[in-house]
């Protein structure tokens, strides 16, 4: 029995209570064979989409219509699954909601269009592209694909998550737990950027922000090579680097650079007028 | 007169100070004439060093940036010069480039009208405090986004408010420094910042479209 | 050589350009820029013989005379004016870093014997008919300091050793026999470069 139809199954009989309240939900379920590493596509404005890894070889939808006012258009060509909320006339953000429950097989490659909904997205090893608008973003315990991330003003959190990494947000904060990575890249506007992690893998990364606070929480036993400026506000190490020449020395900007350890990585934080810290964690 | 005595007259000889002596010397040795032609010659080639190398554009960046910062330079800067990505040759402006073509292409995109039931409210969008003169494209993405219900619209205006505002600061940055590699950085995020901004709101009409 | 090739054209155009470079034309300092700095950034390296510092003096030979332009009055030569200024900035460079701008006048033991007599068989080792531009310059980068300026200043950028004399604060004289050394060490730089050459390839 896989771990997904467990799942799927569990959530069923969540749902079944659901149902029961709200006599206008209509459930409804897919399902699809793919090849190998599939490209599952899920385009859901309102309401919430969690995919978790499940069963090779098979996508399973579970979705929950918040009214006839939205309907379900499905596509499968080749080793691909399309799968749209679609948007009927007299739709609005409360009764256009659907909630997706997906099961994908490890090694697909996922991209999830959201506006307002919580995107979710598990366990998986390919690519996983995420856009959405006000929805938070959560991407758990994914690694060896290429991670995007879009958001307008969702808050993006990436917790265990190693490959190429991409996050993009205006006013969203953006939140790294156990992130690595050969690039890790994040930029953002008044969202402030969090990291708590080891920044290992002789990876690089740069996150820039316009005002939003830059804070990074590594280990005493962090190689790095840090490059961090912030042209109108503060910046702060806990950690004593080795100075290292800094290929730009900017008046009246803030700046800080040099080594930790034997700088296998490169950390880069600009901002224009955010804070930026660097901090030691404390155990 | 021998070797070393021309020699030591050498440097009048080719002023053009040339004694008969010198002249005579210079019949009857071959080792001093040839030494005479290379010299004759090594001064006359001298002149094809001039401006024989291509300064850096660099150079003109930061010469421009302080003629303008002595008031040197009197004409109004515009906020988005043109003039400043003609000279930038960096690798990484060309996607800038393409951002910004990609960025017009909004303008081929009609607003789709969700549900005949929705009021269709047009926008008057206000430039905010910070941001430059709300430009052409900021008015194709209100217009995009109009039918859609009111918190959202407001909340693209301050998205693109957000947006303008990075980009103006990460403008003003290179402007002060041109040759500052981390501000030309800093505003290729910024209008990579904006073009997710229109991208966010055209595919939203797409779809709805479908 | 594009100074040459477009002068009359230019000249008037830079007319018009200085006079709107007065009134703060940012087209019109960019083009009197692009007219004259190959001209001047080519002295600076030629003088210093590094990018980066020829790179310093070419802006700020632009910028003190685009400070100055409101009082051009067009007497001299625009170029001429430039210029001068040019060679003015790189020599207080020179003087800042205590760079040796002309050695005195010293007899070196090796003079007595003259550069004739040193060699054999001269006659054969003479330079061919024509210099290649490259292998000039790299020789012209391997003169000591104080040979180069001189020779760059009067060969290359053709002032004369009055006007030297007057720009380093020697005697003509000194001029004149600094001049004469570095052309001799020229030579030798260029015969021993193409002698290197000629046994690479044997």
């Amino acid at each position: 029995m896989s771990w997904g139809k467990c799942l799927a199954t569990a959530a069923m009989v969540l749902m079944l209570v659901g149902v029961s309240l709200c006599a206008e939900n209509v459930r409804k379920d897919l399902h699809f064979k793919v090849g190998k590493h599939p490209t599952i596509s899920i385009n859901n404005p309102y309401g919430p989409v969690v995919v978790r890894a499940g069963a090779p070889h098979e996508v399973v939808v579970s979705a929950i219509l918040h009214s006839d006012k939205v309907e379900l258009d499905q596509s499968k060509s080749h080793n691909r699954v399309d799968v749209v909320s679609h948007l009927l006339p007299g739709s609005n953000s409360s009764n256009g909601v659907v909630e997706y429950e997906i099961s994908v097989p490890p090694d697909a490659n996922l991209t999830l269009r959201s506006e307002n909904g919580r995107v979710h997205a598990e366990k998986l090893r390919g690519d996983v592209t995420v856009a959405g608008n006000e929805g938070a973003i959560e991407v758990i315990d994914c690694a060896g694909g290429h991670v995007h991330v879009r958001t307008l003003n969702g808050t993006v959190n990436l917790s265990n998550v190693h490959g190429d990494i991409e996050v993009m947000s205006v006013g969203g904060d953006v939140l790294m737990n156990g992130v690595t990575g050969d690039t890790v890249a994040v930029n953002s506007n008044s969202g402030k950027i969090e990291y708590e992690g080891d920044f290992s893998g002789e990876g690089e990364y740069a996150f820039t922000s316009h005002t939003g606070n830059i804070e990074a929480v590594a280990p005493a036993y962090a190689s790095i090579e840090v490059l961090a400026r912030s042209t109108n506000g503060l910046v702060q190490s806990d950690f004593s680097l080795d100075p290292k020449h800094a290929p730009f020395l900017v008046r009246g900007a803030n700046s800080l650079s040099g080594t930790i350890g034997k700088a296998a990585s490169s950390v880069k934080l600009f901002s224009f007028s955010g804070k930026i810290r660097l901090r030691k964690r404390q155990n | 007169m021998n070797c070393l005595q021309f020699e030591n007259a050498l440097s009048d000889y080719l002023e053009g100070d040339a004694t008969s002596e010198q002249r005579a010397h210079l019949n009857s040795c071959s080792a001093c004439s040839g030494l005479l032609a290379d010299l004759s010659l090594i001064s006359s080639q001298a002149s094809s060093l001039r401006a024989m190398d291509e300064p850096s554009v660099r150079i003109w960046n930061s010469l421009e940036a302080q003629l303008r910062r002595e008031g040197l330079i009197r004409e109004p800067s515009r906020p988005s010069h043109p003039g400043f990505f003609n000279r930038w040759r960096t690798a990484w402006l060309v996607p800038v480039a393409a951002a910004l073509l990609i960025a017009a292409g909004v303008k081929l995109y009609q607003p789709a009208k969700v549900g005949d039931n929705q009021p269709v409210a047009k926008q008057r969008v206000p430039a905010s405090p910070a941001a430059p003169v709300v430009s052409a494209e900021d008015k194709d993405v209100m217009n995009t986004v109009a039918s859609r219900p009111p918190a959202q619209v407001a909340a693209y205006r301050n998205d693109l408010a957000q947006a303008n505002s990075f980009i103006h600061d990460a403008q003003e940055a290179v402007k002060n420094d041109p040759n500052d590699i981390y501000s030309q950085q800093m505003l290729m995020n910024a209008y990579e910042q904006k073009q997710m901004v229109y991208r966010l709101a055209v595919d939203q009409n797409n779809e709805d479209e479908q | 050589m594009t100074d040459a090739k477009r002068p009359q054209r230019n000249k008037l155009s830079e007319q018009e350009a200085i006079e709107r470079a007065k009134q703060g034309d940012a087209g019109a300092f960019e083009f009197l820029y692009d007219l004259h700095k190959r001209r001047v950034y080519s002295l600076c390296l030629r003088m210093t013989g590094n990018t980066a510092a020829a790179e310093d003096l070419t802006q700020e030979a632009f910028l003190q005379l685009f400070r100055k332009i409101g009082t051009f009055r067009g007497e001299s030569a625009f170029s001429t004016w430039l210029h001068r200024m040019a060679v003015n900035v790189v020599l207080m460079q020179l003087r800042k870093k205590n760079l040796p701008l002309v050695p005195i006048d010293e007899t070196t033991e090796g003079e007595e014997e003259g550069t004739v007599r040193k060699e054999l068989g001269a006659a054969d080792s003479r330079l061919a008919g024509s210099i290649d531009r490259l292998h000039l310059q790299r020789a012209v980068d391997e003169l000591p300091p104080g040979y180069r300026t001189i020779f760059v200043l009067h060969d290359v950028e053709g002032y004369e050793h009055n006007e030297i004399a007057a720009m380093i604060g020697c005697s003509i004289g000194n001029s004149k026999s600094q001049l004469h050394k570095a052309r001799i060490k020229l030579r030798d730089l260029l015969r021993v470069n193409r002698a290197e050459k000629l046994a690479k390839r044997s």
